[in-house]
């Protein structure tokens, strides 16, 4: 059962082959088997997820309306709430932090009777590109666990790679689900900016932030997409505009598309294996009849300052709500309130999320914005413009995911080096635009390599066109990490 | 002004915050109600729960717009929201939400009423922020109460443009008046529904530069504003005359003070703010705010009847002098509560009168306005009417009006009709004597009148009322006294 996709197992479910509980039961026990080497879960709410299959198999045995994710069990970054259970963002500071009110695609899942499952790990505050950020366990790579799953959505990224759950939420402020995605073997998407409501997310970067799917087919992309790609009132930067039906978009051809590659600022940086995976990628569009073109991106060289210029400034006021009076963590050494701002802070947050608010601080200090936010700012809309006149000429841009496969655990002590993983996902963040990461194959160290495809605006339905066919025509998806790729008992 | 200050100028700038009066909060669904348990009316937002996100309410909107168009400002087509960081456990977020850049207001003017001139102020801009909540202290510990926090303020900020404590007044007396007039705002400012804030700074006459500026702050009434800004001008004043050498910028700093009510002067505040660094950027969470002409135009089209307007219609329609107009709109309550008796009476002097003295005067001490009280306008109205007709007379409508005073909500013709000594005589015979009386007793009198002198006539009126204990009808008194006089 863990190698079908989740649109199989939904099918399954409707057409009376398996009931929700054998599903729920059945990926449980995967958990339990795989996860105490992946530590990719934060918490399972077993019971609760028995509950709502019974519910489920009650109300299909009695011929009701099955919603569009019935008996599919989905597993949750730990910074997107979940109304009565703890999010805790993987930091100290909220480890008893009950969330109190339903995330938006919270609420969105369970009216189509997804299942969900747990909470997933990730680097604290989803600050981070490896998960080791985190304040409570390190999550490993199903492809090997010496080596990291990425982050900061790792959790999602190893549960979905290990078939732990067919389909998990991360959130990408610059990469995070990405990032992982490429790391691990699974497809991630990041919606257009505004397309996933991010009311119950724990914001970061509240104009990078966005919700987006980990999953082993672009078709269970699409399925669950349609589900949470919604406008949402209580975001003010949701889009209001229709939700759009992306699976019947997917199969048309692509012979005559343009596939925009912006090679300039790619031929620096990429080099030897990573180019000819590349290029392997780029191959298989040219098989099915798109053509490859050139385009102008140079701006994508300054995505690394610029990026974190703009997110830790806006996380060091998003953090700012985190001080001990109200809820999280309050050091019990404060007497006075300095104390319990200094004190509750320096004990609840990790090195990591310290370094960006205060670097976040200063960018936005008088004397500094100028050189610093606002400059960024206005590299950001030249980067946007850039994007704007590379898809005047090109349906879709495509570039890696990342500039190297998985790397060891531990092994990227700087963190400014950490940052340059972010390389080649945070333009699409600045720009708003979605992207998607696909597996293009295995390396020598048998690890799984990313191709990135982006598209403008809105067209978060052709992202996904060009991807299922990519992959229909590849096949990579249907790799399985050894380590998981058996049935438990 | 005092001689001393003869040579110094003082420069005075306000920032009023008023609450606006919506529904709900400004950027989330919770009740904005003042005078609630603690805690009671908030929600995720207000509380700066992590993954809660603010929505703009649209009716703050809409107040502020309504109060640009009656300053007659420009209605920003593109604002924007700003952070502001700063911590303190009353900001649930530890930033503000505020229009830092792109204000939705900008210019404006406001027309106000000083010692009898009329004088326009400018407005530099408002703009819309949310309310922080508020500390409770309690012994060995404090808490907060978040009830206030996120309640929507309109910031109205004027240019440096007064220059005496008198001119602050009238200006903010304004500003009050025109957001009551709106109805955006109870305008409370006991219960802080409108805050004011000076800038005070002197300087030479003849100096083109500002000295430094020192805001001063906790004035919950006119009264203590004006008397704070005279004693912070005063000790401004007295402070560069004793250091005529020193730099200025040394003598008096930027800095807080506040009105000591015992000492009734001002004093520095204990707690200095530190030189805070507020970090300003644009609220990420919010898109801009964009409005259209036609949503603008709309909102103008309900533009209501505003105070110097009405003053103006009172003044020339209704000719009452500018003392009594301003007596008037200067509280819009009892202002409504005489618009209200003119729909059942003409006579508007005579109506402001009454409202204005007779009855303000004898629920002085009660403590409870005429317009919250159970008297109604229209009554009020009846009893003008009733003199107008000459049905009674001045000095029985005076002792109506103690009696509908004294019995809340009884009808004047009620009173009149229940008390025989309230009809006024009409009867020619009735009154004869009287006035027979009368020229008997004041032989001198008719003597005056007789040379010439008009005012004897007069007295000899008056004489013939107060035999009639009031009672008769001052026309008949009038024309058969000039019968018997000429005779």
């Amino acid at each position: 059962m863990y190698r079908k996709t989740a649109f199989a197992l939904r099918d399954a479910f409707v057409a009376g082959k398996c009931t929700a509980s054998q599903i729920a039961a059945y990926f449980l026990q995967r958990i339990q088997a795989f996860d105490r080497d992946l530590n990719a879960f934060l918490s399972v709410v077993a019971d609760r997820v028995m509950e709502r299959a019974e519910e489920l198999d009650i109300r299909r045995a009695q011929g009701k309306p099955i919603g569009k994710l019935a008996g599919i069990p989905i597993a949750i970054k730990d910074n997107i709430h979940i109304k009565g259970e703890i999010t805790t963002c993987a930091s100290r500071f909220l480890s008893n932090y009950k969330a109190p009110f339903n995330a938006t695609v919270i609420k969105l899942i369970e009216a189509e009777d997804g299942l969900i499952i747990g909470k997933t790990n990730l680097d604290e505050f989803a600050m981070g590109s490896s998960t080791e950020n985190s304040a409570f366990q390190v999550t490993k790579n199903p492809w090997d666990l010496t080596r990291s799953p990425g982050g900061s959505s790792g959790g999602s990224a190893a549960v979905v790679g290990g078939r732990l759950a067919p389909l998990a939420l991360g959130s990408d402020t610059g990469g995070s689900i990405r990032q992982p995605a490429a790391f691990t073997g699974t497809v991630g998407f990041k919606p257009t900016y505004g397309r996933v409501s991010r009311f119950g997310l724990v914001a970061f970067g509240s104009s990078l932030d966005q919700i987006g799917p980990f999953a082993n087919s672009v078709r269970d992309i699409a399925m669950i997409m349609e589900v949470i790609g919604t406008y949402c009132k209580y975001d003010s930067t949701s889009l209001d505009i229709a939700p759009e039906n992306y699976s019947d978009h997917l199969s048309a051809p692509l012979r005559g598309k343009r596939v925009g590659v912006p090679w300039k600022c790619l031929e620096d940086v990429l080099k030897g294996s990573e180019y000819d995976l590349f290029h392997q990628g780029l191959q298989v569009f040219k098989e099915l009849g798109a053509h490859i073109i050139d385009v102008d991106l140079n701006k994508i060289s300054y995505s690394i300052p610029m990026y974190y210029i703009l997110s830790t400034a806006e996380a060091s006021t998003n953090l700012a709500r985190f001080d001990g009076v109200r809820y999280g963590k309050r050091s019990e050494d404060a007497h006075v309130i300095d104390e319990v701002y200094d004190l509750s802070r320096k004990e609840g947050f990790g090195k990591e999320v310290q370094r960006r608010i205060m670097l976040g601080t200063f960018v936005l200090s008088s004397g500094y914005q100028d050189a610093y936010y606002k400059k960024a700012q206005k590299v950001r809309t030249m980067l946007i413009r850039e994007f704007r006149e590379a898809f005047a000429k090109c349906d879709i841009v495509a570039i890696p995911t990342t500039p190297g496969s998985a790397f060891t655990i531990n092994s990227i002590p700087d963190p400014l080096h950490m940052y340059f993983q972010d390389l080649y996902t945070v333009c699409a963040n600045l720009a708003g635009l979605p992207a998607i990461s696909l597996p293009i194959c295995l390396d020598t160290d048998n690890l799984p390599h990313g191709i990135q495809l982006l598209g403008p605006q809105l067209a978060d339905g052709r992202v996904l066109h060009f991807a299922h066919q990519f992959e229909k025509a590849r096949g990579a998806h249907e790799l399985v990490p050894p380590l998981c790729d058996r049935e438990v008992s | 002004m005092h001689h001393a200050y003869a040579k110094w100028q003082p420069i005075i700038g306000l920032e009023i915050h008023i609450q606006l009066k919506t529904r709900t909060k400004l950027f989330s669904r919770s009740p904005n109600r003042f005078g609630d348990e603690p805690n009671t009316n908030i929600d995720v937002i207000n509380t700066g729960q992590p993954g809660a996100l603010p929505v703009l309410n649209r009716e703050a909107v809409e107040k502020a717009v309504l109060f640009g168009c009656a300053i007659k400002a420009k209605i920003a087509p593109f604002s924007r929201f700003d952070r502001k960081s700063y911590f303190y456990p009353d900001s649930p977020r530890n930033f503000q939400i505020t229009q830092f850049d792109s204000p939705i207001i900008i210019g404006g003017v406001i027309v106000a009423d000083v010692a009898g001139e009329t004088r326009e102020f400018g407005v530099h801009h408002a703009h819309l922020e949310d309310d922080a909540g508020m500390l409770k202290h309690f012994s060995g510990f404090a808490g907060v109460d978040y009830n206030r926090a996120g309640v929507p303020l309109l910031e109205v900020v004027s240019e440096p443009c007064m220059f005496s404590a008198k001119d602050a007044t009238a200006y903010a007396m304004a500003v009050k008046t025109i957001a009551q007039y709106l109805d955006i705002s109870d305008c409370n400012m006991e219960e802080g529904s409108f805050r004011i804030d000076t800038n005070v700074s002197v300087r030479p006459l003849g100096e083109s530069t500002f000295r430094n500026k020192v805001e001063v702050k906790n004035m919950n009434s006119f009264t203590n504003m004006e008397m704070a800004i005279e004693s912070e001008i005063a000790r401004q004043v007295h402070a560069y005359q004793i250091n005529p050498r020193e730099d200025p910028k040394k003598i008096i700093k930027s800095e807080t003070v506040r009105l000591d009510l015992e000492k009734k002067e001002t004093v520095p505040m204990r707690f200095k703010e530190a030189a805070a660094d507020y970090r300003y950027f644009p609220e990420p969470d919010l898109p801009p705010l964009i409005l259209s002409q036609k949503f603008i135009d709309n909102i103008r089209q309900d533009m209501p009847e505003l105070p110097h307007e009405r003053f103006k219609r009172y003044v020339n329609e209704l000719k009452l002098t500018e003392y009594n107009a301003s007596i008037l709109i200067n509280e819009k309550e009892l202002s409504d509560y005489f618009e209200e008796a003119l729909r059942h009476c003409k006579n508007a002097a005579s109506l402001c009168n009454w409202i204005t003295v007779e009855f303000v005067g004898r629920l002085k001490e009660s403590g409870i306005p005429l317009y919250r009280s159970e008297i109604l306008a229209k009554q009020v109205a009846s009893l003008v009417n009733f003199i107008e007709e000459k049905k009674i007379t001045g000095r029985i409508a005076k002792q109506v009006a103690d009696i509908m005073v004294r019995v809340q909500g009884k009808d004047p013709e009620t009173i009149i009709r229940e008390n025989p000594d309230f009809q006024p005589i009409h009867d020619t015979s009735a009154i004869e004597p009287f006035v027979d009386q009368a020229l008997i007793e004041n032989v001198q009198s008719l003597k005056d009148f007789k040379a010439g002198k008009d005012k004897a006539f007069n007295y000899l009126v008056g004489q013939v009322m107060k035999l009639s204990k009031g009672k008769a009808s001052p026309d008949i008194v009038k024309e058969l006294l000039m019968q018997k006089m000429q005779a």
